[in-house]
């Protein structure tokens, strides 16, 4: 075995407690030791990575030696290690893109719980990520749960507290919904491993044993995990979640918690259950109907909505919609392009956000649409960002959501069925995203007088003010186009992830 | 080594969004600019439009090159191909290009923001050439949906309300009919061989043969959704609420290039991909040629209807773009050639008279039509180029126009065989005879009652010619009006060219 192969391992542990190392320390410094430990956690990725992708396989990573049915194992892939490598980019540059807005306005005593609540963060969708044992990923999802409560609540107003209840109510039930399904799967078939699941499982399908068992605990797993991942119609608590709280946590909520309840998910379809049997029952057209009604009513609500935070954010459902159709075409195309729209809508949403915070800045911090026009000018990247983030939701050729709404309709093509229903939703949610991202994009770049800009007191922001926010938003515009220009490296990639996957 | 054809594309591309930064960094506090500036601006822009304008029409006429720039996904490169449909779009939009941005130097003094204007200008030049030079689907709809959103910002150059509920209008149409196009696209990826342009279509007739109906559906959706750039009912009503709100120079480039993007759009699907073949007696091709003939007589009555100049040369371009697509539709060599010489025509007429439009509108402020009694007093030549052009739109010989309505009804007359079509062949060239009245009716009133107001009150006595544009403005126009001339009276070369080009595709 070589050294290599224990740093998903040390990634998750060091994540892990250098989140109470934050706790004693103050906010300075634990600001740093966070940005190390992301860094870090993104290089020792990068070589696992890198180290998976040379051996072409997957393999098994013992916790503490114990064999099988008593251990606790990590499994390492391609997919796996690219999306671990992935969510730390994001998750650095969501924080780096947030750094001001914390120092401002979070209180002092409180800066450091901030680091301490994104490090367990990180290392709970490490652990989902890796882990091979369902009922770590129980564990795991509880913690991400947790820290995503703190993250919501910690500008403390009424709206965020009462976001972070509402997200902990919805949350809780469908943590509760995915334990009463592991539960279900751990009395049919005597395991907890995923691997030993699978070939239990396999037995119960071909005997066609406890049918309708198998059936209830994969139903409710699949509806837990769209509780937490936001599908419609439990979408309820995100607009406020996200709408409201700090530019980081919502970044990172939209980007990368919601997308590790779905990675937990496909991780269930392909290595607990097997991907067949979930086809073959009929769940992925329950998947595929709440998608595609994700999809506009999510837009719809964006259009009607008139705070920008809380206009992505409904974009988010919208988004969230589309991963759940992917998979509920049931076949392996579908649900590579729903994994690629994981990676081009955590590109592109965290830059919305961040984007939306540099035009609401530049607007005497309001987040009313009218109070908008002209913000393009007066915060100019932050401008140029917005606009490109609008653009590669709207699936403008170069970015990469037009990418992932290419593979979906490729995947939709494969299947006879579903086929004309997916290119029609297609069509109607481009056109209603780019109703309301264009209707924003114009806003922004609608000028106004100079005596009014006076008088509302707004300010010009130069890209050199805020550094660390510019190089963030540079660096994820960027990401957008490599994502949409160089997409076939990437496609292979997940394809190759998720042929070891199972 | 074809790398060169790069040039007029990325040459203007890249300097326009050289300019555009530029005015991007000085924004909002200095919008006008000295006169040095200025100066300097106008040799930059011109230089760069005049070489990209000539390695353009270089590229085209040096016979077909192909080039692959880079692989968007596997097996869909971003890929350039010049072949005689290509060489006919690049030449007529360089021309006008070049006579609508050297009109732009005096015109958009009036209206400030000079160089972020210039800066769009170039670039919606770049990604029009680049529309005409691609060579397959992906890469056609690729540039199709850029020229969008790089022209919309032109709409909007004024920033007022009308101006933003243009635009907007503008940018929904125009994405939705896209990604009608985009859906289409799909279907055919999967049914043709390749998605690269080559003559008679690339349509897998076997592996078509049991999804029939699925991919006429598809290809009408295409049709009706590339239509809406085209100004194809039920899709038109952009053009009246863009046009008239944007400045001259551009309405000028709107109604004679931009607007084509969609018929080039609809000839590369249905020649050049769905093959001609295999919409000819379907029911597609009837839904099609009744959308045009229905949106030729309600443009043309639209515009009889409309009293402000500029909205009424919108609705005329909705019914004269639609003579082009109900030639493209009768899927003949004949209607089809009418066709592309129509597409080169109305580009240089409609050109000269949204920049007469634009002259009345900047040195008379006259915007409505009742107004303009007693123009050709005051402004003789520019009122001269106004009425060569709406001679030569309506059709009337020796002007261009009626060349191209000759190939059109002579294609409507032979062309659709079928019996159940036998009743476009009569309908189709009253249609076309109507609209022409309708045509003439709508564009004459402004000379006439310019030359003669007579008695009329609103006309005040003006000392003749006083109020001509300058050179700059004059000359583009007048050039662009002789063309039209030139074009009806010494027809021969190009009709020879288009018809042996038409030839070859079916």
């Amino acid at each position: 075995m070589q050294f290599v192969q224990n740093f998903p391992f040390i990634t998750i542990i060091l994540s892990l407690f250098s989140g109470p190392l934050c706790s004693i320390l103050g906010g300075k410094k634990a600001k740093r030791i966070n940005q190390a430990v992301i860094c870090i956690v993104m290089v020792m990725s990068c070589a696992v990575l890198a180290f998976v992708m040379q051996s072409g396989t997957s393999y098994v990573y013992m916790m503490g030696h114990f064999p099988a049915p008593w251990g606790n194992e990590i499994r390492v892939g391609v997919l796996e290690a690219f999306m671990a490598v992935f969510f730390c980019i994001i998750m650095l540059l969501c924080m780096m893109g947030g750094v001001y807005e914390r120092e401002q306005k979070l209180e002092d005593t409180k800066q450091n719980l901030y680091y301490v609540l994104v490090n367990l963060l990180l290392s709970s969708l490490l652990a989902l990520i890796y882990t091979n044992d369902l009922f770590t990923a129980y564990v795991f999802v509880e913690i991400n749960t947790i820290s995503a409560c703190g993250l919501i609540m910690i500008k403390q107003n009424g709206r965020t507290l009462e976001a972070a209840t509402r997200y902990m109510i919805m949350s809780l039930l469908g943590s509760g919904l995915l334990l009463l399904g592991i539960c279900f799967i751990y009395d049919l078939t005597g395991h907890l491993l995923m691997s030993n699941i699978q070939e239990q499982v396999r037995i119960l399908a071909q005997t066609g044993m406890y049918h309708m068992p198998l059936l209830v605990s994969v139903g409710l797993i699949c509806v837990g995990l769209a509780i937490k991942s936001a599908l419609f119609p439990f979408h309820s608590w995100l607009p406020d979640a996200y709408g409201y709280s700090t530019v980081s946590s919502a970044a990172i909520l939209s980007s990368l918690v919601s997308k590790g309840y779905v990675f937990l998910l496909v991780k269930i379809f392909f290595r607990v259950i097997g991907f067949d049997i979930v086809c073959d029952s009929k769940i992925m057209n329950i998947l595929f109907v709440f998608g595609i009604a994700g999809m506009i009513m999510g837009s719809v609500s964006a259009i009607q909505e008139n705070n920008i935070r809380r206009m992505i954010a409904y974009s988010s459902v919208a988004q969230i919609g589309y991963i759940y159709m992917g998979f509920g075409l049931g076949n392996t195309a579908g649900v590579i392009a729903s994994l690629y729209h994981i990676l081009s809508h955590a590109a592109t949403k965290a830059l919305l956000f961040v984007a939306a915070s540099g035009i609401t800045d530049a607007s005497d911090n309001h987040t009313d649409f009218f109070k908008l026009t002209g913000a393009g000018y007066r915060n100019k990247l932050a401008g140029i960002a917005f606009t490109a983030g609008s653009l590669s939701m709207i699936g403008i050729p170069m970015f990469c959501g037009f990418i992932s709404k290419l593979l979906f309709a490729q995947a939709g093509m494969d299947n006879t069925y579903k086929m004309l229903p997916t290119l029609i939703a297609l069509a109607i949610s481009t056109i209603l995203n780019a109703v309301y991202f264009m209707k924003t994009v114009i806003r922004i770049y609608t000028p106004v007088s100079r005596k009014e800009i006076q008088k509302n007191g707004y300010q010009n922001i130069s890209i050199k003010e805020q550094p660390v926010k510019s190089v963030a938003l540079i660096l994820f515009i960027i990401l957008n186009l490599i994502l949409g220009l160089c997409s076939e490296p990437i496609v292979a990639a997940l394809q190759s992830g998720l042929g070891m996957f199972a | 080594m074809n790398s060169w054809i790069l040039i007029p594309v990325f040459l203007p591309v890249i300097s326009g969004i050289f300019l555009l930064m530029a005015a991007f960094r000085k924004h909002p506090e200095n919008v006008q600019i000295s006169a040095g500036e200025r100066h300097r601006l106008h040799l930059i822009v011109g230089t760069v439009l005049l070489i990209s304008a000539v390695l353009a029409v270089a590229a085209v006429w040096t016979g077909e090159k192909s080039l692959t720039l880079f692989y968007l996904m596997e097996e869909i490169p971003i890929y350039f191909h010049i072949d005689g449909i290509s060489r006919i779009f690049v030449t007529f939009t360089s021309i006008v290009w070049v006579c609508a941005g050297s009109y732009g130097f005096i015109y958009i003094q009036h209206e400030g923001k000079e160089t972020g204007f210039f800066g769009f200008f170039l670039l919606v030049y770049g990604v029009v050439i680049a529309l005409d030079f691609s060579g397959n689907l992906v890469t056609l709809y690729f540039f199709y949906e850029l020229m969008t959103l790089t022209s919309a910002p032109m709409v909007l150059h004024h920033g007022s309300k009308g101006a933003m509920i243009g635009t907007l209008k503008y940018l929904f149409y125009s994405l939705c009919g896209a990604y009608m196009g985009l859906f289409g696209i799909f279907f055919l990826y999967r049914y043709c061989d390749t998605l690269t342009f080559t003559s008679g279509g690339t349509l897998n007739l076997t592996a078509a043969q049991d999804h029939r109906t699925i991919l006429l559906i598809a290809v009408f959706v295409m049709l009706v959704g590339f239509g809406a750039k085209a100004g194809m009912f039920p899709l038109h009503s952009w053009l009246p609420a863009a046009h008239p709100v944007a400045p001259s120079p551009i309405s000028a480039v709107f109604s004679g290039i931009l607007v084509k993007g969609g018929v080039l759009a609809t000839i590369r699907t249905v020649y050049y991909i769905v093959g001609p073949d295999f919409i000819r007696g379907t029911w597609v091709q009837t839904a099609w040629i009744i959308l045009t003939l229905l949106t030729i007589f309600m443009g043309s009555m639209m515009a009889y209807r409309e009293p402000v100049l500029k909205r009424r040369l919108a609705y005329s371009t909705v019914s004269q773009v639609s003579y082009i697509l109900f030639g493209l539709a009768l899927l003949n060599p004949t209607g089809m050639t009418g066709a592309l010489l129509h597409t080169v025509f109305h580009a240089l007429i409609k050109a000269t008279l949204f920049l007469s439009a634009g002259v009345f509108i900047l040195e008379g402020d006259k915007s409505r039509v009742d107004e303009l009694t007693g123009i050709g007093k005051r402004m003789p030549k520019t009122l001269w180029c106004y009425t060569f052009a709406s001679l030569a739109l309506i059709g009337i010989p020796p002007a261009s126009g009626f060349i191209s309505k000759w190939y059109l009804a002579q294609g409507a007359l032979q062309g659709v065989q079928q019996a159940k079509f036998g009743v476009f062949r009569w309908l189709g060239p009253i249609v076309l005879l109507i609209s022409a009245l309708l045509t003439a009716g709508y564009l004459l009133p402004v000379t006439m009652k310019g030359f003669l107001p007579g008695k009329d009150p609103r006309y005040q006595q003006g000392t003749p010619g006083d109020e001509e544009p300058p050179g700059f403005m004059l000359v583009p126009m007048a050039i662009l009006a002789a063309l039209t001339f030139i074009f009806g009276i010494f027809p021969n070369p190009l009709t020879k060219y288009i018809v042996q080009l038409v030839s070859g595709l079916m």
